[in-house]
């Protein structure tokens, strides 16, 4: 297939996802606050079973919000987070964390901590106090080890880690505490695109083989529509478009999530749409600025002939030097 | 050992062994050295080890919850507290001596209960919590003199030296109550080192974890300040040792987190070698013991109040 700058079809909006079978995790009427400043307004929220779901979205439109108040860090101010039908904050948050994982965008690991010690404690919501270390606990953790490729640093301190293996390590610990639902913000932010890669995989022979239902926040559009099975488009806390992304990313789209003018084609090996300048710059600048969609507006339909250096993985080249340009 | 054969006089070893061995369990023959070693000398070692141990896991449980190694009891008003019912209650002669130790822990209980009242705004921030926990410190200290200087001049004297904490003329009538104290605690303490492995993670983490950190934090934060308040009552406020004894734990053993047996061994040693060296330095006279701690303590509560610009800021919320 020739990468050429044909758009998609535009689709409309698609509606709440999926059939109306009874999803594990589902937000009601969602309203979600900070003191006086409301960041989600009236929010309802399927995330499909076994799937995987990505939220995109500009700096500040609240995604982290949205995820740390599905993994009940954050108390809505109205409405209700609801796991297997039940009001989060009706479940012991010990039984919450046997089925919801939850990585920050930001965790922050004890002075002089082992990489071994870190992931361990992802068991802590397996533990008993009469029983603190068992079998099982063993196995997930050398499991989770493996899986992020971290084994090898076990006995380092976390400290001394680059961003890279530190933020495979903080995975590690959300892995060894295999829940059914894992949340996981920004996994990809501070690795390289080969790490990136690498995470974004796991993330999705975990959801093939283990038939782990996966929520995502990404910054990168291309990852975002290649990897999700289910993709959530937020914009000023408000959810602009859900459902398969073949069927919602369009240059439209982009242009009112990011405001950034953009063709969307094909992705040459994948076939997922792939958009030319749809990366948001550095996904730290702005947290704070609450400048939603203020991204660089100078934009120039890009089609893509970027260099291809190995299967799978030109989609993101290309995107990446549209973003830089 | 040592600290049993050193005083003003020095007993040999072997001497001191047999004393203790008869004096204590009405073993061998009663030897000339029973007076010093097993009455004087034993108990009042026994109650240093003691004091030092509360204070060393007390210092560990308050420096972990507040991420924040200034915020010790001794620092932030807890000891103060302590200090301040106590002289109130020798110098207007409430209550006999036996139940000091007992207003003792009201006091640091209530000063504790305080400086988080005040502290809290819609939440906790450690940083906020040291600033008004040293403002009460300051203040308590103030009431204590004030109490010092009303009071009868004998009573004045003795509180003076109880204030400055010291072990001297101190023995099992002080150590027996701690002892228990701390065997019932011990459970406490138990559950306190496993709980300090997710406390000691972010807040967002840890809650995802399923910790109830708000519980979690509140049960150690009061172990802490009853352990404090409590070894307070026994030898008086020995200041600096809940600050110290963790942070040389956790350096020696460079664990994730204070680890607490290591703060309580360090914080007993503490005391009982600059309670010998009070004895000795000046011989004959007698320092009282907080004020080797406080000699060596302040230096490095300085250096800690010059680098904690970067590390305050860190220190996530407290209690
Ligand atoms: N702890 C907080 N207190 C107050 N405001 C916050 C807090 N966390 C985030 N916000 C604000 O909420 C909005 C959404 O933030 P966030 O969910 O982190 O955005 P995103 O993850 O999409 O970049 C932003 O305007 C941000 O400034
Ligand atoms: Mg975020």
């Amino acid at each position: 297939m020739t990468a050429s700058a044909s758009t998609m079809g535009t689709s409309p909006e698609a509606g709440p996802a999926g059939p109306a079978t009874a999803n594990r995790l589902t937000a009601h009427q969602l309203t979600l606050a900070y003191e006086d400043r409301t960041v989600v307004d009236g929010l309802d929220l399927e995330i499909p079973d076994g799937e995987v779901t990505v939220i995109v979205g500009p700096n500040a439109c609240g995604k982290s919000t949205l995820l740390r108040a599905l993994g009940r860090l954050l108390r809505p101010r109205g409405g209700a987070v609801l796991l297997d039908g039940t009001d989060l904050a009706r479940i012991p948050t010990k039984k919450i964390a046997r089925s919801v994982g939850l990585l920050p965008q930001t965790p922050v690991a004890p002075e002089a901590i082992t990489v071994a010690d870190l992931v361990s404690r992802g068991r802590q919501p397996h533990q008993h106090w009469w029983q603190q270390w068992s079998a099982e606990d063993e196995r997930a953790v050398t499991d989770a080890m493996e899986r992020t490729d971290v084994t090898a640093l076990a006995d380092r301190p976390v400290d001394e880690l680059s961003g890279g293996q530190r933020q495979r390590v903080w995975i590690a610990m959300a892995l060894a505490q295999e829940t059914d639902l894992l949340l996981l913000d920004e996994p990809t932010t501070y690795l390289d695109i080969s790490h990136q890669v690498d995470v974004l995989d796991l993330v999705r022979q975990l959801n093939h083989e283990r038939g782990r239902t996966v929520v995502a926040v990404l910054h990168d559009l291309n990852q975002a529509a290649r990897y999700a099975d289910h993709l959530i488009a937020m914009k000023t806390g408000r959810i602009v478009a859900r459902g398969r992304p073949e069927d919602i990313v369009t240059a439209e789209l982009v242009h009112e999530v990011f405001g950034l003018e953009s063709a969307v084609v094909p992705d040459p090996v994948t076939g997922t749409p792939s958009s030319s300048r749809a990366r948001l710059g550095e996904p730290r600048r702005a947290e704070r600025g609450g400048a939603c969609g203020a991204g660089p507006k100078r934009g120039v339909a890009e089609a893509g002939h970027g260099p291809k250096r190995g299967a799978g993985r030109s989609g993101a080249l290309l995107s990446r030097a549209g973003a830089r340009g | 050992m040592a600290y049993l054969c050193v005083g003003e006089g020095f007993v040999a070893p072997a001497g001191a062994v047999k004393a203790v061995l008869h004096t204590q369990w009405g073993l061998g023959p009663a030897t000339p050295n029973d007076l010093v070693v097993g009455t004087l000398r034993l108990p009042r070692m026994t109650l240093g080890l003691l004091v030092g141990a509360a204070f060393g896991i007390a210092g560990a449980l308050i420096q972990t919850v507040a991420r924040n190694p200034l915020a010790s009891p001794d620092i932030i008003g807890v000891s103060q507290g302590a200090s301040a019912v106590t002289v109130g209650a020798m110098t207007y002669g409430i209550g006999s001596f036996t139940v000091l130790p007992y207003l003792s822990v009201a006091g640091g209980l209530t000063a504790a209960a305080l400086v988080y009242v005040f502290a809290w705004r819609g939440g906790l921030h450690a940083a906020r919590f040291v600033l008004i926990g040293i403002g009460f410190a300051v203040a308590l200290r103030s009431i204590t003199h004030l109490f010092l200087t009303k009071g009868d001049y004998l009573v004045a004297q003795q509180a003076k030296v109880w204030m400055t904490g010291s072990l001297n003329g101190r023995g099992w009538g002080e150590a027996a109550p701690l002892g228990w104290a701390l065997l019932v605690l011990l459970p406490g303490v138990l559950w306190a080192a496993r709980a300090q492995r997710t406390v000691s993670l972010d807040d967002d983490t840890a809650t995802a974890l399923g910790v109830r950190l708000g519980r979690v934090r509140l049960g150690l934060a009061s172990l802490g300040i009853v352990l404090a308040s409590m070894a307070t009552g026994a030898a008086g406020p020995v200041d600096f040792v809940a600050l110290l004894a963790p942070q040389i734990a956790r350096r020696m053993t460079r664990t994730a987190q204070i680890p607490l047996l290591c703060s309580a061994l360090t914080g007993a040693f503490i005391v009982v070698t600059a309670d010998l060296l009070a004895r000795k330095l000046f011989a004959p006279t007698e320092l009282p013991v907080g004020v080797l701690t406080a000699a060596v303590g302040a230096p490095y509560l300085i250096h800690l109040l010059l680098s904690s610009g970067g590390r305050g800021r860190k220190g996530g919320t407290a209690a």
